[in-house]
């Protein structure tokens, strides 16, 4: 009776494996839906701005305006709309999200070498958009005084050499799908678990299991340990879709990061039989899930919103939530070649919360039926 | 066979403004056939739950003895069997499957397993659908399953709450004479059911209306006190007065 008996934990997750082998739907939701959500919203999700519809007001016509038009088109972020009415409307009726202004005289001094303005006007009320369309313009900036003066424009006395490290030519995926993928891994350890639990407490199966020896802490890793190899398996399906469909680099060790999947995966599992032991039902257990798995995660955790320019408050509270380690730690292996010194607090956050979560769950698993 | 009893004394149980159990002292002396008999509603199954450590009582106690002597529960525990009243068995899992898994459980010997399965395979006749999962199952041999599971570990008590509640007639009294045949093994079985006609089959009975405890005693005698032709009687009168 005292003590954890091994061969009882090992029955209760061979009777698990059982269960999951017999239903096809857990089976096709753990190993199918991570690889296609993380497939589906990868190609969704880009934070490059493509297809920008310019008014373009060109009262110069001269060769320079047109120079300029063309390069502006040839970016391939850009679609200009010619108008011979007032751009600024076509902001408003949201037909164009910026308006070039190409004011007479504009080729005439260009031709002579002088300096040669064009006004550039942009649609502020989506600031993320507007951001992204200013960062494009110091590129026309550049390739556009090159094909008109033959050079690029005097450099100021300050320069700042900017240069991207590891995620040089900035695509958003290679950024995107390892996030995407800590999300959705999380989320689906989490309801795995928290409705495998749920239901053995409302179909009334816990109550003849807690009045057999069985202990606990057997039946929870009995539980958890199916569900964590299942959900490895998904992770291995979302590594090999980042590497073969987006082909996000891997520069780190295979070992740190499958060290990283671990330990994430024991604080998802531990939060969703926490979850299961609280609430007892399936359909409550699923919602709690959903709400504690999928929002913190999606805005707290750094995936979409930085946590340094959260306020200092959440800044502390995002060291609450395994994605937010996860995250770096995925982040780090794919694209930084993160190494153990530079991956050891986020291992180490991972394993303390995936202690602590464990053991609020075994503290809230009850031996008896009280309420 | 250790010879096992159960006594309450006083035994309460209220969940929040629930009395459902109002200070119920019960005698389930050893290796007999108690019948726990009463209406939905009576707190047979809180009865059944208290005897079986998985409630605790608001007040009162559960004394259990072993061979006359007082033990904690922490004794009687392993040689205690539970069968709850709701369907609690995987329907995905078949017959062996389950007796495996419970075989695991308790942690049986594989000559003890095997003895043991086939003993109660045979009782029960459910030898012929080993491989059938419980699901597909009839409501009767699925109460069979329930009971083999329980049995498997060869008991000194046996807690059995409605286990013949939704079985068919012919099913029910194969039950019961599974069930005499276990009392006559001296294993102290503690039936509780809804069926008023389940009384007259049990050595002992307890009559529980509404929390209370309106008789207790060998079933003939119960009557006999109560100058009632039978046990529907009994509860109607107490409905009543």
């Amino acid at each position: 009776m005292t003590g954890f008996d091994l061969h009882r934990a090992w029955s209760v997750a061979r009777k698990e494996v059982m269960h999951i082998l017999r239903d096809p739907f857990t089976l096709a939701l753990a190993l199918g839906l991570p690889v296609m959500l993380v497939t589906f919203f990868g190609y969704a999700i880009d934070f490059e701005v493509r297809d920008i519809k310019v008014a373009v007001a060109d009262r110069d016509s001269g060769p320079a305006a047109r120079r300029l038009k063309e390069i502006f088109s040839a970016s391939g972020y850009f679609r200009l709309l010619e108008t011979d009415g007032n751009p600024v409307e076509m902001l408003d009726s949201r037909r164009a999200d910026a308006a070039l202004f190409i004011e007479p005289g504009f080729s005439r001094d260009a031709l002579a070498g002088r300096p040669a303005r064009a006004q550039f006007v942009l649609d502020g009320s989506d600031n993320s958009k507007g951001a992204v369309m200013m960062g494009y313009l110091p590129g026309i900036q550049r390739a556009a005084a090159l094909r008109l003066y033959g050079s690029e424009p005097a450099p100021a006395p300050l320069r700042l050499e900017t240069r991207f490290l590891f995620n040089p030519e900035l695509n958003s995926r290679w950024f995107m799908v390892p996030g995407l993928g800590a999300i959705i891994i999380g989320l689906l350890a989490i309801l795995l678990t928290a409705m495998t639990v749920a239901r053995e407490w409302e179909n009334g199966s816990m109550e003849l299991l807690l009045s057999t020896p069985v202990r606990p802490l057997e039946i929870i890793i009995g539980k958890l340990a199916p569900y964590g190899l299942l959900v490895l398996t998904g992770v291995f399906f979302v590594y090999l879709s980042a590497r073969l469909v987006f082909g996000v680099p891997f520069l780190g060790s295979h070992l740190l990061f499958l060290l990283a999947c671990l330990l994430f995966i024991t604080a998802a599992l531990s939060q969703g039989l926490f979850i299961s032991v609280v609430t007892r039902q399936q359909q409550v257990a699923m919602q709690v899930g959903i709400i504690s798995g999928l929002l913190p995660s999606m805005l707290l955790s750094g995936f979409i919103f930085p946590v340094e320019s959260m306020p200092p408050f959440f800044q502390y509270f995002t060291m609450l939530l395994p994605p937010r380690w996860f995250i770096v730690a995925a982040r780090g292996s794919f694209l930084k070649g993160a190494g153990a010194a530079e991956l050891a607090v986020p291992l180490l956050a991972l394993a303390g919360l995936s202690l602590l979560l464990l053991t609020l769950a075994l503290k809230k698993f009850k031996t008896d039926l009280e309420p | 066979m250790p010879g096992f009893a159960i006594r309450t004394e006083g035994l309460k149980k209220n969940f929040g403004a629930v009395r459902a159990l109002r200070g119920v002292s019960f005698d389930f002396s050893e290796g007999l056939l108690h019948g726990l008999i009463g209406s939905n509603g009576a707190g047979k199954t809180t009865t059944m739950r208290l005897l079986a450590g998985l409630l605790k009582p608001s007040a009162g106690s559960v004394r259990y003895s072993l061979d006359g002597r007082p033990a904690e529960f922490a004794q009687v525990r392993p040689g205690l069997a539970y069968m709850p009243q709701q369907a609690s068995l995987y329907p995905d899992l078949s017959i062996d499957e389950h007796l495996q898994f419970f075989r695991a459980l308790y942690r049986l010997d594989a000559a003890t397993y095997a003895r043991r399965s086939k003993e109660l395979l045979g009782i029960t006749r459910l030898d012929k659908f080993r491989e059938r999962r419980a699901g597909q199952l009839s409501g009767g041999m699925y109460k069979k399953l329930g009971l083999m599971c329980a049995l498997l570990q060869s008991p000194s008590v046996l807690l059995l709450d409605e286990p013949t509640n939704g079985v068919d007639p012919i099913s029910r009294r194969e039950f019961w004479e599974l069930l005499y045949a276990l009392a006559a093994d001296k294993i102290l079985v503690i039936v509780s059911t809804a069926y008023m006609d389940e009384a007259e089959r049990c050595s002992r009975v307890h009559l529980l209306d509404a929390g209370a405890l309106l008789a207790s005693g060998e079933p003939r005698a119960v009557l006999k006190e109560r100058g009632a032709a039978n046990f529907e009687e009994i509860f109607i009168k107490g409905a009543n007065g």
